[in-house]
């Protein structure tokens, strides 16, 4: 009989918050290189939601060991083909590109701004793999619903893209910037994410075949299908292409998108619990 | 490296006294457990922190309407390709010089990927000490001169301990001897350097087929799909990024950049 690793609800919390980080991260990166001026608050709050998330990240994963003075053994073995040991590289990584590119954002003169832009592309790097690598960890495990499926690190990397969008475009909309340029800029990319993300998932499936038992016909299939399918991603998209014109409206279907990236996150680690 | 070490746990031989799960308990100082029923003899139902050697006794539905009694001392199979060792990021997990493989208590920060990375489902996470846990080979007595002390507490030989390859001929020469008796699903799980998972340091003569005993047919390196995986999560990435450039160039061109 297989067993389960009894990673429960701080890795769950872990794979959403860092998907949002990486995500944030990424959207900040992209507004920052290829936007206009107008974009830059775009910027600056995807790097601004980044940096505490990761250190959150890295609190969760530490007292989620079974042994936290340890968390420094990770750091002295440096297996290339390891998901677990270069994601704790990588996080570590992402940290300081976090760290260097919030600092940065609070200077608006142009050699800072240009040091921003270097730093940010070779950042969504470290930022895509933050969103996917969990995704990818576990699908290489000997457990079925896991790692049956290819597609977990592209799923999760959509969805993480798509709820740091989400995040972006909720604080805009708190701090009074929707409706502007930034605001419409992040959505459309949010859209994208979202309808890309619905093709992942049913790609997902498919190759999941029977593996997807836990999934579908589990004591969390009702979360599945109306928490993740109905309410994480059909609805906001249906909001999106019907309504994106509505300030409001594209808050509630940012919220959706994070309450989306949550269940997702939330179904695949406690399915297999047993 | 050293010649490779084995164990040869012929079930043909065993006779479920357990012997090997108490003399592995006390020669490795593990705790007593709360007995557990699982509708036999056997207990616990499966391997945990504190029961490295765990004899199943499996009843098999036979075509005449009885059921042949099997007795299986399992244990850790000491893989020649691993899946907790590949999994382990701090290193704790690592391959003697004998060919087994071991978990370095002291190193061991409980991050529970080797539990579930192991397609038998033999490592189980230690509340108590935060560690991940299971059989060691009997690691300090192997480097003693010593066999573990499963193998030399079984009085039926059930359990053998040497070299590999010899264990492997010997082994060999007991299927075909078995076969001749008429237990025509005689065969050897893990015996083969050239099938799965390179082979098993710990391996089987079963009675039956693998899945009788709840054996994996054929186990798999969890860690195979490592560069597929992370090909498809680039390939997501390269979408995911191409919809957000669109997205910011799309409107605005020509409002300057500072």
């Amino acid at each position: 009989m297989l067993k389960t690793p009894h990673w429960e609800m701080m890795i769950v919390w872990y794979f959403f918050l860092g998907g949002i980080a990486g995500g944030a991260y990424f959207t900040a990166a992209v507004a920052d290189a290829f936007g206009t001026a107008r974009d830059r608050a775009v910027a600056r709050i995807g790097y601004l939601v980044a940096l505490p998330l990761v250190v959150i990240c890295g609190a969760l994963l530490i007292a989620d060991l079974g042994v936290p003075m340890r968390f420094l053994n990770m750091l002295g073995t440096f297996k290339f083909w390891d998901p677990m040991s270069i994601g704790a590289w990588a996080l570590g990584v992402f940290g300081l590109f976090t760290f260097a590119s919030a600092l940065l954002s609070f200077s608006p003169s142009p050699p800072a701004v240009a040091w921003r832009r270097k730093i940010g592309l070779v950042g969504i790097f470290f930022g895509f793999f933050l969103a996917s690598y969990t995704g990818v960890l576990i699908s290489n495990t000997a457990l079925p619903f896991w790692s049956e499926g290819r597609l977990m690190g592209a799923l999760f990397l959509a969805s993480g893209a798509s709820t740091g969008m989400a995040t972006i475009a909720l604080i805009l909309f708190l701090t009074g910037g929707a409706g502007g340029e930034g605001w419409r800029k992040v959505k459309q990319a949010d859209r994208y994410a979202i309808g890309f993300e619905l093709c992942v998932l049913a790609l997902f499936l498919v190759l999941l075949g029977s593996a997807a038992a836990p999934l579908l016909g589990g004591r969390l299939a009702v979360l599945f299908w109306g928490g993740l399918v109905v309410v994480g991603l059909a609805v906001p998209l249906a909001l999106e292409l019907v309504a994106h014109r509505t300030a409001a409206l594209g808050a509630v279907s940012a919220v959706l998108v994070l309450v989306g990236g949550f269940v997702l996150r939330y179904v695949v680690v406690m399915s297999i619990q047993t | 490296m050293a010649r490779t070490l084995a164990m040869f746990t012929d079930t043909s031989l065993c006779i479920g006294c357990r012997a090997c799960q108490v003399a592995c308990k006390q020669w490795n100082e593990l705790g007593a457990e709360a007995p557990e029923w699982t509708g036999t003899y056997q207990n616990h139902a499966h391997f945990t922190d504190q029961t490295f050697r765990l004899v199943r006794f499996v009843e098999e539905p036979k075509p005449s309407g009885d059921l042949a009694w099997l007795l299986m001392s399992d244990v850790c199979k000491h893989c020649a390709q691993a899946g907790c060792l590949e999994a382990c990021p701090t290193g704790a997990i690592y391959r003697t010089e004998f060919g087994t493989v071991d978990i370095n208590q002291d190193v061991c920060n409980g991050c529970r990927y080797c539990v579930a990375s192991c397609p038998f489902g033999v490592v189980h996470f230690d509340d108590g000490s935060g560690t991940a846990r299971k059989c060691t080979f009997c690691n300090d007595r192997i480097h003693n001169g010593l066999g573990p002390a499963c193998a030399k507490a079984c009085p039926t030989d059930s359990i053998q301990f040497g070299f590999r390859d010899e264990l492997v001929a010997k082994a060999g020469k007991r299927v075909e001897t078995l076969k001749g008796m008429g237990f025509k699903e005689a065969q050897l799980y893990g015996a083969d350097t050239g099938g799965f998972l390179g082979g098993l340091n710990a391996f089987f003569l079963l009675l039956s087929k693998p899945s009788t005993y709840n054996l994996p047919e054929h186990p798999r390196l969890p860690q195979r799909n490592v560069v597929v995986d992370s090909l498809l999560s680039i390939g997501s990435a390269l979408v995911v990024g191409l919809g957000a450039i669109v997205s910011f160039r799309s409107r605005g061109k020509g409002d300057g950049d500072a």
